[in-house]
């Protein structure tokens, strides 16, 4: 089956999902994606009106994690009153491990939520597809077959798709919201339960076997572009401080400068900052205007956690994420040991 | 040996590190006394730091200290069991785990920043871990990745 | 005869300086008297301490420090009780203070002259294995760290006198007498440790790898003989095996030892065995033991964790003898195994787990005191009431009363402390002194002035690091208006000098560059205060221990270091600021949950300090499981005691008692709760305040499933067993009995001992024996733990005819039912099948805790929990009765199977520990504690899984809505919140964000 014919089949779906929450009254609100204003993008929608369900899309360009706008709430989300509106959410699996780590940490009630499940089949990386299309001005993007295919004003391109999905998209073992028994009230669509991920981060092995000073070398490369917009904080559901530590005085503990040492430091921070928390969707690297792939980071904090506290964020809502917990018997092979 | 090793090996020589120390006061802090008070000797590299619980180092301290310019970093606390806050150096061990494993994927020599667990009775373990530690750190030479360009 | 509020407390082992802790924070002045020259006892010689492996002298050291500074602690050390008069109430004690020829005021305990004493005299502290000077301190760590000399030692050469610069060497100072007039008196001497006499059969003092568990806990030390490494005293080799024998002058009915039982052994055995295999891997222990007496909380699991984890083999069998294999120093041990085979085994290493003496003036101690010992030379105390000696206003704790673990002597200890509060608590804060200081100067917004003083400390910062250099370098350093430098910046002259500059130079922060804050940091702090300033603004920099002893050879290195550890200091100066402390009022009233025997002690102990008394109970009488027990194995009538105390407590104008009550809600914290309950047939509702609550929920008697329990009527409980004997004859008409220990106990479900079902058996036992001597009684067991005293009844019952017979746990006892008769069926552990025929089958069911009881209890008082469903205390060791979060405490059978008598003594010692609290008519909160920033808190409740106390919580602000609120009075300040807060939203006073980072930062390269 061709992806194009995935992705309508699952829109149509998702469409019928929301339209019956809409029509039930079970929401007050649907938060979905639209379709962006600029090719190879998408754009989020609030839909309160039945007739606009139709714009309400689904394709390999969804990369937004829309539990963001839970936390804090955007004003479209809350009545005159004050008080939270019901939410219907459109949730790839992604987002759905977002909601559930929000409402482990307390920022969100999935009473007020309902999760629109999607099976996801992979997000398309936009940089490595604009890369190979170097300078040329893209008209239209679309999937078929196995392709995508890349349209501009003279030219068009195919590319595999198994191959320009993001990288995290490759290694995705969770396509479609989890849900557990106490939160299946919240879940519509397609959810699943997952009991055991199991996942061997083969990925990393080739970088973690580098030399402190090859590793380095290489993070050096792939962030001296930052311009420290903090386009990656701002698409992250994770990153819902009211004052992120770059931003905190009395005392300023990082500098804020883009001078590379600067820039990692704010990377090496951010990143200490989502283990166990961190639920790989990715929106940081496709939001990177200078294309700035962080996906290597987001696999060592998922493969950290997993491999020293057998935790994967967002798949259940009942098990305290490692930071918020500890055992006698953890681990601490890395201590300071007499000979 | 060529000659340019000679050269480095004398300069290596020459080259102490400054290294900064963060001890629990209750544990740590009372077990680098004892070696005082037993008269054990080590190197004078480090420079202590105490805090209440090695649940309180927060690992901005040792990130700034490796940003300003710190040659090396111990964390040292109350061995597993015996901390005077019952969990604190539980907590703190799963945040250095993910610190240490994290700066090491981002090209952090695995010897600047060294955690160990003293207790207020092991004078001579905290300072053959001192002797190691800053063993470790001057084979790594002066840190230098995050001095700044401008 | 007027009542005296003073307490006297002699012996200040572990368990003298918590009862003296426990009197003094709750308003008494107390004399604690000691014999040597430090305090901390054994416990300070310990390493690590079972079930938890803590190490012992970071758990206690900060205990000892607080008694030695204590305020209201009057501590004298080497010390003899001369004379003692008067009674309960008022008692006159003659104190001899020996002297120590160095004067305690002036000596800085800096051990110049330890060095250069040329006179090498043996080490008590290390066991004779270590060499110490004639002029030393018992160890390293010690309190009051003073010198003394050993004038048995000393050669009167002078060297001493000459190197000391704070001329604190006396040699002609005299002994003194005090007379101390005390309302009550603690007995806490502790014991002495069995000595096998020289030439015995073990060939200790004979053969060189033949040593005595004490001298191979000092071996086991990190600061022991060989630094913690386990090597043998011949020749200094790792041995490879290492073979403990247990009940070394214990249980020893013939021989040169003691016929009870040493209670502590069998435990600290597998302590030393699991230690020295986690120490060095290649160490295989073998324990040679009787029964394995693990009846204490988590014991068991810690046997069978040695076993599993650390390979320790366990054989059963008594050694008589060991002999030396000479060529190798190797030890030749031979025994039976359990199926009556001689076998022969070479060790490296021998081990004498040696058992518990009275201490040795305890006769001494009787006599001058007035009370009596029992048979066995230990204090004799009242069968109810463990720490009542034979005297009035005279109490004993720890192992002066019968051998005990440390949390057990701890507890009585706390327990001792209750019972002084019964007698004296009308004369509570009458002797005690508030010193009046001025009024604090007011310094917020000022520019820092600071004054740095760095000391000399003789030659021992002197004579390796340059101090003029580093006062003059400290002068360069932004906003110090001050460097000065002294001999000895901690003698009573140099606190005159600070308080001086501080007025002469406007200083409003303080530094010191000495020794360590551990020790020193609270004589400046008082120093400043007196002064005007806040205790708070002060700095040490700690330039001796960690700089100027541990560079000797490295005097310029030592300088730089020294330079920037005080320019750190100063850094961190700059940052600090004044920290008020919390005051937070007390409602002087108690709530007690359970209404059997420890929550009626505690609520009587409460009432009879006029405290008001709310004691809850579920069923529809007090008493508990008690109303089920007639007498203990000692012979005590507990129907009687127990119909006493109800009547007592019903009648009490101080106790509101509530049965059928179930408590809806508790609310609040430490000195200020607020419960709700419902009682009574009709439901009725009840609200109350109250500054601390004592949980004596108790546990539940086991009801089995096995051996036909409920489906025959010969098969019954050992409490069914004891209401019979005690209401009927119908003894007389069995032949025979046959009782099954560790049912329901000691297995997959409840992994533990239930601690009392083999006292009850064997009381059972001869109480049928006594009323019908024809009975035969056999008794299946795995372990007879008949721990201390309860030894005698033991053998009293296998000399009364009683069989015992041990059955293994993975081949129980099967019961056939032959023609409405019941035979038991069991393999004795030679293998032979023996077939009972038995007229009652006595089950000795255990006690448990059931989860859904306890944990509704749990949630509302934020405490813990164990895996057995037990509730958790705050340190298995040191903490026995208190919960981590404040203001609670644990009584009784809902902490673990106990005694009445242990049950009793932990009600008191739980209102002991209250009392610290209700005596009070505000407490101040700890003054570096956690701050919150509310406005950069994002709520995530990270920091509240964090915290160990409960002291974090969210609430709806108005205005930032969800975040975290720390209460100030429960928060200990440790930080575990801030370190991981990602916001920065908390601040630990004291160790802010800001100072570490001004720590951190300003090098000057």
């Amino acid at each position: 089956m061709g992806i194009e014919i995935k992705n309508q089949e699952i829109e149509n779906q998702m469409r019928e999902l929301a339209r019956n929450l809409l029509n039930e009254k079970k929401v007050d609100v649907i938060i979905g994606y639209a379709k962006g204003t600029v090719p190879l993008s998408s754009a989020p929608i609030m839909i309160t009106n039945e007739e606009d369900i139709d714009k309400l899309i689904w394709n390999n360009l969804c990369y937004i994690n829309l539990a963001k706008y839970l936390v804090p709430r955007i004003p479209q989300l809350i009545d005159p009153e004050g008080n939270n509106l019901k939410v219907g959410i459109v949730s790839k699996g992604c987002v759905g491990r977002a909601l559930i780590h929000l409402a482990v940490e307390k920022q969100i009630n999935l009473d007020d939520i309902k999760i629109i499940g999607i099976p996801c089949n992979g997000i398309i990386n936009r940089k490595k597809v604009e890369k190979e299309i170097d300078e040329k001005e893209i008209l239209e993007v679309s999937a078929s077959g196995n392709d995508i295919v890349v349209k501009g004003k003279d030219f068009e391109q195919k590319f595999p798709f198994d191959e320009y999905i993001n990288e995290l998209c490759k290694v995705c073992k969770v396509k479609s919201p989890p849900t557990d028994a106490s939160i299946s009230e919240a879940c519509v669509g397609e959810c699943q339960e997952i009991s055991n991920l199991e996942d061997d981060f083969a990925d990393l092995a080739e970088f973690e076997a580098k030399s402190s000073k090859e590793k380095w070398d290489y993070i050096k490369d792939l962030l001296k572009t930052c311009t420290r917009c903090y386009a990656c904080r701002e698409a992250c559901p994770m990153c819902y401080c009211n004052l992120c530590f770059v931003d905190q005085n009395k005392p300023i503990w990082f500098g804020k400068t883009t001078e590379l040492s600067d820039i990692i430091v704010f990377h090496l921070i951010r990143a200490m900052h989502l283990a166990g928390r961190c639920v790989a969707c990715g929106a940081c690297s496709s939001v990177c205007p200078m294309g700035i792939d962080l996906n290597l980071i987001t696999r060592k904090l998922e493969k950290m956690v997993k491999e020293r506290f057998d935790f994967t964020s967002g798949i259940d809502s009942e098990t305290l994420p490692p930071m918020m917990s500890f055992n006698m018997d953890d681990e601490q092979e890395f201590m300071l040991e007499e000979d | 040996m060529t000659v340019k090793n000679e050269q480095e090996a004398e300069k290596s020589e020459e080259w102490e590190p400054k290294i900064i120390a963060f001890l629990c006061n209750w544990c740590s802090y009372a077990g680098a006394d004892l070696a005082g008070v037993s008269r054990i000797q080590y190197p004078p590299n480090i420079r202590i730091v105490r805090v209440p619980c090695s649940g309180r180092v927060n690992p901005y301290f040792i990130v700034k200290s490796l940003t300003d310019g710190w040659d090396g970093v111990v964390v040292s606390g109350c061995h597993p069991g015996d901390c005077h806050y019952l969990t604190g150096n539980l907590v703190a061990r799963r945040r250095f785990a993910i610190l240490k494993e994290l700066l090491e994927f981002f090209g952090i020599e695995p010897g600047r920043v060294n955690f160990m667990w003293a207790s207020a009775a092991e004078g001579e373990r905290f300072a053959v871990l001192i002797r190691k530690a800053t063993k470790i750190v001057k084979e790594l030479g002066p840190n230098k990745k995050f001095e700044k360009k401008w | 005869m007027e009542k005296v509020g003073a307490v006297m407390v002699v012996g200040a082992g572990i368990g003298g300086s918590q009862a003296s802790l426990d009197l003094a924070d709750s308003g008494y002045k107390v004399y604690l008297i000691e014999s040597t020259t430090s305090i901390g006892g054994v416990m300070a010689q310990l390493d690590k301490t079972f079930p938890t492996n803590d190490c012992a002298m970071c758990i206690v050291s900060p205990k000892l420090v607080e008694t030695g500074r204590h305020q209201n602690i009057d501590l004298s050390i080497n010390c003899k009780i001369q004379e003692v008069s008067g009674e309960a109430g008022n008692f006159t004690v003659k104190v001899l203070k020996k002297s120590l020829f160095i004067n305690q005021d002036k000596c800085t305990g800096c051990g110049v002259c330890g060095k250069e004493c040329p006179v090498e005299a043996i080490d008590i502290f290390n066991e004779g294995l270590a060499k110490y000077a004639a002029t030393s301190v018992r160890y390293p760590q010690a309190v009051p760290l003073v010198y003394a000399i050993n004038k048995d030692y000393c050669i009167g050469c002078g060297i001493c006198a000459g190197v000391c610069k704070a001329k604190a060497v006396e040699y002609d100072l005299e002994d003194e007498e005090v007379d101390l007039n005390v309302g009550a008196i603690i007995l806490s001497p502790g014991f002495d440790e069995y000595v096998p006499p020289k030439a015995n059969l073990y060939g200790y003092g004979k053969y060189k790898n033949v040593v005595t568990s004490i001298e191979f806990e000092r071996i086991l030390s990190a600061s022991g003989p060989y630094a913690g490494r386990v090597l043998r005293p011949s020749d200094g080799d790792v041995p490879e095996k290492v073979a403990f024998l247990q009940c070394i002058g214990s249980r020893d009915f013939s021989g040169s030892g003691n016929p009870y039982c040493s209670s502590v052994c069998c435990m600290y055995t597998a302590k030393e065995a699991v230690i020295a295999h986690e120490h060095m891997h290649q160490i295989k222990p073998t324990i040679f033991s009787m029964d394995v007496r693990a009846y204490g909380k988590d014991f068991d699991k810690y046997i069978i964790r040695a076993q599993e984890e650390y390979g320790v083999q366990y054989i059963r069998s008594r050694i008589s003898s060991i002999q030396e294999v000479p060529e190798t120093n190797d030890l030749r041990i031979r025994y039976e195994t359990e199926d009556g085979k001689v076998k022969e085994e070479i060790f490296q290493m021998v081990v004498l787990a040696v058992g518990f003496n009275p201490p040795n003036d305890a006769k001494y101690l009787a006599e001058k005191f007035g009370i009596e010992l029992n048979e066995y030379n230990f204090a004799k105390t009242d069968i109810f009431n463990p720490v009542q000696t034979s005297k009035p206003g005279i109490f004993a704790c720890g192992a002066f009363s019968s051998p005990k673990d440390i949390p057990d002597t701890v507890t009585q200890a706390s327990a001792a402390a209750g019972c002084v509060n019964q007698l004296l608590y009308d004369e509570k804060g009458t002797l005690i002194t508030e010193k009046s200081l001025p009024p604090e100067i007011f310094v917020n917004g000022q520019p820092p002035r600071i004054g740095v003083f760095i000391c000399h400390c003789g030659i021992n910062i002197g004579g390796f690091v340059d101090v003029p250099e580093v006062t003059r370098y400290a002068k360069t350093l932004p906003n110090v208006v001050l460097s000065d430098r002294n001999l000895y910046t901690c003698s009573a002259d140099t606190q005159t000098i600070i308080k001086n500059m501080v007025k002469e130079y406007h200083l409003n922060r303080v530094i010191v560059a000495s020794c360590t804050p551990r020790t020193h940091e609270p004589l400046f702090q008082e120093t400043i205060r007196e002064a005007g300033l806040n205790r708070y603004l002060f700095q040490m920099a700690n330039i001796r221990d960690q700089c100027s002893w541990v560079h000797m050879n490295e005097p310029e290195a030592a300088t730089e270091k020294a330079k920037d550890l005080v320019r750190m200091a100063v850094n961190k100066a700059r940052k600090i600021q004044p920290i008020d402390r919390i005051k937070l009022s007390v409602t002087p009233k108690a709530l007690v949950v359970g209404g059997g025997i420890s929550g009626m002690a505690a609520a009587l102990n409460f009432a009879s300090q006029e405290y008001e008394t709310y004691l809850v109970e579920k069923q529809d009488k007090l008493g508990g499981f008690a109303n089920n027990i007639y007498h203990t194995l000692e012979g005590g009538d507990v129907q009687a005691f127990i119909t006493d105390l109800i009547k007592k407590i019903e009648s009490h104008e101080f106790i509101h008692v509530y049965k059928e009550a179930e408590i809806e809600n508790i609310d609040g914290y430490i000195g200020n709760f607020k419960t709700s309950i419902i009682y009574g047939k009709n439901k009725e509702k009840a609200e109350f305040e109250h500054g601390v609550v004592i949980v004596a929920t108790g546990a539940k008697e086991y009801q089995p499933n096995e051996y036909l329990y409920g489906q025959n009527d010969l098969v019954i409980l050992q409490s069914e067993l004891e209401k019979i004997l005690n209401t009927s004859d119908d003894i007389k008409k069995k032949k025979s009995i046959v009782m099954i220990q560790c049912v329901g106990s000691r297995n997959d479900e409840h992994p533990y001992c239930s601690k009392m079902c083999c006292a009850e058996a064997i009381k059972n036992a001869l109480l049928a024996k006594e009323k019908n001597p024809d009975v035969e009684i056999t008794v299946l067991f795995r372990d007879i733990r008949t721990y201390g005293f309860k030894e005698k009844y033991y053998r009293k019952a296998r000399e009364a005819g009683v069989i015992f017979i041990q059955y293994d746990e993975n081949d129980p006892p099967k019961i056939n039912v032959e023609d409405s008769e019941l035979r038991v069926e069991v393999k004795t552990a030679r293998h032979d099948t023996i077939n009972i025929k038995s007229d009652w089958l006595v089950l000795s069911a255990g006690i448990y805790a059931i989860r859904e009881e306890n944990e509704d209890l749990a949630k509302m008082l934020k405490v813990p929990l164990n895996d057995d469903n037990f509730f958790l205390e705050a340190h298995v060791k040191l903490r026995p009765v208190d919960f981590a979060t404040e203001g609670v405490f644990v009584a009784g059978i809902a902490h673990c199977p106990k005694t009445i008598e242990d049950s009793i003594a932990q009600a008191n010692a739980a209102v002991s520990r209250a009392c610290t609290i209700l005596s009070k008519e505000e407490i101040e909160a700890e003054g570096k504690t956690a701050q919150i920033d509310m406005s950069r808190c994002i709520g995530c409740g990270m920091c509240i899984e964090n915290c160990a106390y409960n002291a974090i919580e969210l609430i709806d602000d108005r205005r930032f809505g969800r975040v975290a609120y720390i209460n100030q009075a429960l928060c200990k300040g440790c930080g575990a919140c801030s370190g991981n807060c990602r916001c920065a939203a908390i601040d630990i006073l004291g160790f802010t964000g800001e100072q570490i980072f001004s720590m951190i930062t300003g090098r000057v390269s």
